[in-house]
């Protein structure tokens, strides 16, 4: 297990060749650090000494060739230490990854995500810089030291052992300091751990913070937290600048010693003056590889303490991984035994006691029974989402707990109360079982990019259906008006569609000619001579979608070329204007109701701008004659930019200024071919527009707000045009493409569920586990999955299924009334209620 | 949707010198349940109101629909119709500046009976949440618009509960 391997055989067993290479490097580097030495001692003694030029010169470049090589290829063995080091790395976080994965759930129920995610990026992010240099660096330093150490004895063997002497004591006092410091970070690590879980739960339970105000109370836990971390970060840095300080005032002794001794034998006249210099000066260069080893000791022993703490903790035995790949899954018929089933947490607590039941292939067992009652623990045990303690699940005769995951997955079909919709597009959430399908007997973890190799072991024949088989499954589950909705909703892309636009527009000329009229109430269609009051002021202007973000609003109010244009046809004026009248409405009206946004939802100010334009509106009344400035003249020019006649009615627009609107209207588009003509995609009834939804093009205006049921109808004519004209399912693929947002969070709850069930029906399980997964429905959903599993799948796929409503389990073959973890009476809904036992209770509600 | 365009039907988008909420204020001034409340609040109200237009012949809501909404009439008629098994009560017409479905206002529940546009038919509304909202933020009000909408339900309902033995207005 990954968990169990040494720090050091990471290093060790992985690239042999890179690190033998490295090797190579250091000794010629260590060799490039001692050559100047000598050349500097011949500079002096032979060149100098002898007025030899040619040696001189000749001495000199090989100094000089030392030192680039020497610097050289320490940037190169920088750079291999670095790529081995975070290769290795890659490797470790990926099969960590990979076995956390395999952990069985249990494990998850008691930690934290914060937990599993400063292990994986943080904690381990330092180890990848030590594993790198881990070989190279000690050998670097301690074959420089002894190179050094080496000459220094061929110069005087006296001297060199009486300063090389401080040495050993050093290594007596670092390590004990070090024990301290590594007690220290364990403790840190600890500590971070908490703080981190503790963050990761406030931010997941942010309501209720918020809701209950509860600022303090978690401002003063997470002080704690942060106080403790201050404290071992400080005590921390005592011990390690205590090291630093050891080091260094062990390393000044030597030149006393030099000069004490030294000094007294040159006296005596038995050791000249330059051997001393050049001694100081070898002995100053021992400074850098042995402050050098320090820290690498140091670092060894931070990533020691992060990788076992780390290591330790995902040390729970994973999942038995599938050992034959390539063999085809087995496929089950779904027949059922359960006899003494027993499952324990907490070492002595049975959720689950003594239950036995049967159930064919292809029947349909609903578990029903008081909240805690350990209904939905048993469908999680016949899934294997939890093992079992004792007692027996047979699955065709086959022990469960026995049975490989691989065969598990490709037959059982687990829907949750509150499934998990992963962040991406509706397709990928409803293939995602699929999709697992094609790649769970697959060893390969993606860490070396093996991604290819794998794709060729993969199955002939892929599980993810064709695009109708999930069509048709979005329409059995009930899903199929939503994603419709969605795919209205959407903006289409057009480089991702191109051939759609005509289509549309042509589409968009058809509903106009059909209904045009009729919807005339509805509808405020885009009629270029009109004004829109559903739209806002300055569209109304430029009558068109900008292509670029200076022509977007807010920022159009400032650019110059529209000033300019304002301007020149009489419109800056009574936009201003209109805009102060705007703004001073508003302000009175909504000032006192700032605290809930829900007043603001009619208003041309949203509530964090209100104090803005109330300072605003203030200092027009102070100063009634005084010229505006810039400043002021923008904001109140965006504020009238931003007026929807038809739902800001604090204030009416003036006809004079609307007629003058209209005027422009033609006018700004001639200006815009003039100086801009990419600049704007002007509203024509034969041009896509690419900023708005596929509804609004169709639609080619907005619908009006003051007609009871208008979207309603609106949506199902253009439905029905979109099925005449065969582009329905152009549309529903584009609906398919909806990002569901983080966590499917936008998507209903309801939403949710369906796309969970799809999902897991897609797979076409032969045993479908549903645990509560049509809680979230209204009614008419909630019969309509009722009928597919009575009409579809009965026979043909074993459905157990844990249900709250018990209006919902009359069809079924059996069911099984549970209590505290027992099967207290199981039989036919009739059956079960003439007993009057409990189930006659959760009936009558008793 | 039986009617085609009325060009003399233009309602709700306008433009001129007053605004919709001034003229939303006047009409709230006129109607009992809410003339007595302090006019810059009553201003807030007309704030959160909207128009709702109807053509003639057509449902503002059916009987047994969840609509969550109060109606003043603007302009036009409307009649009350209440369905039973076997027949169908005209309950009432309304007018110009007369207030119905208030019940909607206070409760989540299906309607008591429909309401049909005799004529093209503008009215002001008002949703329940808004209402509520207004309840939250004008506390020292609540009683006071509530007991006049309270009244104005109770008259209806007596008014209902005479209607089902009355058999002058029923049709066959």
């Amino acid at each position: 297990m990954i968990t169990q391997k040494p720090l050091f055989s990471w290093i060790f067993r992985r690239y042999a060749g890179l690190q033998l290479l490295l090797l190579a490097i250091v000794l010629v580097m260590v060799f490039a650090r001692v050559f100047p030495l000598e050349m500097q001692k011949r500079i002096v003694n032979v060149a100098i000494r002898f007025k030899d030029y040619h040696s001189l010169y000749l001495y000199c470049a090989l100094y000089l060739g030392a030192v680039v090589l020497a610097g050289s290829l320490k940037y190169l063995i920088n750079v291999l230490q670095h790529y081995i080091g975070h290769k290795i790395l890659l490797e470790i976080r990926s099969r960590l990854y990979d076995h956390i994965l395999h952990i069985p759930l249990p494990f998850f129920r008691r930690t934290p995500s914060g937990m599993v995610i400063s292990s994986i990026t943080s904690e381990l992010s330092t180890i990848g810089d030590f594993l790198g240099g881990a070989l190279a660096v000690p050998v670097v330093n301690l074959l420089t030291l002894i190179a050094f150490g080496g000459y220094m004895i061929h110069l005087n063997p006296l001297l060199a052992l009486l300063s090389l002497a401080i040495y050993p004591v050093e290594i007596a006092i670092i390590p004990y300091l070090q024990n301290r410091f590594n007690r220290l970070n364990r403790e840190r690590i600890d500590t971070t751990r908490t703080m981190s879980n503790h963050i990761g739960e406030v931010v997941g339970g942010m309501q209720e913070v918020h809701g209950n105000g509860s600022y303090t109370i978690e401002n003063r836990k997470f002080a704690r937290f942060a106080r403790e971390l201050f404290r071992l970060r400080y005590r921390m840095s005592l011990i390690k600048f205590g090291i630093k300080f050891v080091n260094n005032f062990f390393q000044s002794l030597g030149p006393f010693i030099l000069f004490l001794v030294g000094g007294y034998l040159t006296i005596q006249g038995s050791f000249d003056l330059g051997a001393l210099v050049a001694f100081l000066s070898a002995y100053e260069k021992l400074y850098d590889p042995w402050k050098e080893l320090m820290d690498y000791y140091q670092a060894l022993q931070d990533a020691r303490v992060r990788y076992t703490r780390v290591m330790e903790y995902f040390h729970v035995e994973a999942e038995a991984r599938e050992d034959r790949p390539d063999r085809s899954p087995a496929r089950l018929r779904g027949d059922l035994e359960v006899s003494g089933l027993v499952y324990t947490v907490d070492k002595n607590v049975r959720l689950l006691d003594q239950v036995s039941l049967d159930l064919p292939s292809g029947g349909q067992l609903a578990l029903v029974g008081f909240s805690g009652s350990g209904k939905s623990t048993l469908a999680m045990v016949l899934g294997r989402i939890y093992n079992y303690d004792a007692g027996q699940v047979l699955w065709d005769g086959r022990e469960l707990k026995r049975m490989s995951k691989v065969d598990l997955v490709h037959n059982i079909g687990f829907v949750p109360q509150h499934p998990f919709i992963f962040n991406g597009t509706l397709m990928e959430n409803l293939l995602y079982g699929c999709e697992a399908l094609d790649t769970v007997a697959l060893k390969e973890t993606a860490w070396d990019g093996g991604g290819t190799a794998a794709r060729e072991n993969a199955p002939q024949s892929s599980r993810v259906p064709d695009r109708e088989t999930v069509l048709n499954m979005i329409l059995k589950v009930g899903l199929f008006d939503d994603v419709l909705r969605l795919g209205l909703n959407s903006t289409l892309s057009a480089r991702r569609h191109p051939e759609l636009l005509p289509r549309l527009v042509r589409i968009r000329q058809m509903f106009y000619h059909q209904w045009g009229e009729e919807l005339e109430d509805l509808v405020e269609f885009f009629h270029s001579d009109r004004y829109l009051h559903y739209t806002d002021l300055g569209c109304n202007l430029t009558f068109g979608n900008a292509n670029r973000h200076i022509y977007e609003p807010p920022h159009i109010a400032e650019q110059p070329l529209f000033q300019e244009f304002l301007t020149e046809n009489g419109l800056m004026t009574p936009l201003v204007d209109f805009g102060k009248n705007l703004a001073q409405r508003t302000v009175t009206l909504l000032e006192d109701l700032r605290d809930d946004p829900f007043f603001f939802q009619k208003s041309p100010i949203p509530p964090e701008e209100l104090d803005l334009y109330r300072e605003l509106v203030e200092w027009t009344e102070r100063n009634p004659l005084s010229p505006l400035g810039p400043v002021r003249r923008n904001r109140l020019l965006r504020l009238s930019l931003r007026f929807v006649a038809g739902e800001h009615k604090m204030v009416a627009l003036p006809s004079e200024l609307e007629k003058k609107i209209l005027e422009a209207r033609p006018l700004f588009r001639e200006k815009m071919k003039r100086k801009d003509p990419e600049g704007f995609t002007f509203y024509r009834p034969t041009e896509y527009i690419g900023n708005e939804t596929i509804l609004d093009n169709i639609l080619f205006g907005r619908l009006k707000l003051n007609r009871p049921g208008a979207v309603e109808k609106v949506q199902d004519l253009v439905v029905s045009l979109l099925g005449r004209e065969d582009i329905m399912d152009e549309v529903m693929e584009i609906g398919l493409e909806f990002q569901v947002g983080s966590s499917g969070d936008r998507l209903s709850g309801g939403q949710k569920q369906k796309t969970a069930l799809a999902r897991a029906l897609l797979k076409n399980p032969s045993i479908l586990i549903l645990d509560e997964a049509t809680a979230g429905l209204d009614n008419a959903s909630q019969a309509r999955i009722g009928n597919l599993l009575e009409n579809e799948y009965r026979g043909k796929c074993t459905l157990i299924s844990v249900a709250h409503r018990l209006d919902t389990v009359r069809h079924f073959d059996a069911i099984a009334a549970m209590k505290a973890g027992k099967i207290m009476e199981m039989g036919s809904y009739e059956e079960l209620l003439e007993r009057k036992g409990i189930f006659y209770d959760l009936v009558h509600g008793s | 949707m039986t009617s085609f365009t009325d060009p003399d039907f233009q309602c709700g988008c306008r433009t001129g010198e007053s605004s919709e909420l001034d003229e939303n204020l006047e009409i709230l001034r006129q109607v009992p349940a809410f003339s007595g409340i302090p006019i810059e609040k009553l201003r807030v109200y007309a704030y959160l109101s909207r128009r709702i237009c109807c053509r003639e012949g057509a449902y503002l809501f059916h009987q047994g629909e969840r609509d969550d909404r109060g109606y003043i009439i603007v302009s036009g008629k409307a009649r009350l119709v209440r369905q039973y098994d076997d027949h169908t009560a005209f309950l009432e017409t309304l007018k110009e500046g007369d207030f119905f479905g208030g019940l909607a206002l206070l409760a989540d529940i299906k309607r008591l009976f429909g309401a049909r546009a005799l004529t093209n038919l503008e009215c002001l509304t008002l949703d329940r949440r808004s209402f509520q909202k207004l309840l939250m933020q004008f506390p020292e009000l609540a009683i006071k618009v509530l007991d006049a909408m309270i009244r104005r339900i109770a008259r209806m309902e007596e008014k209902l509960l005479s209607m089902r033995y009355d058999d002058s207005s029923i049709s066959p």
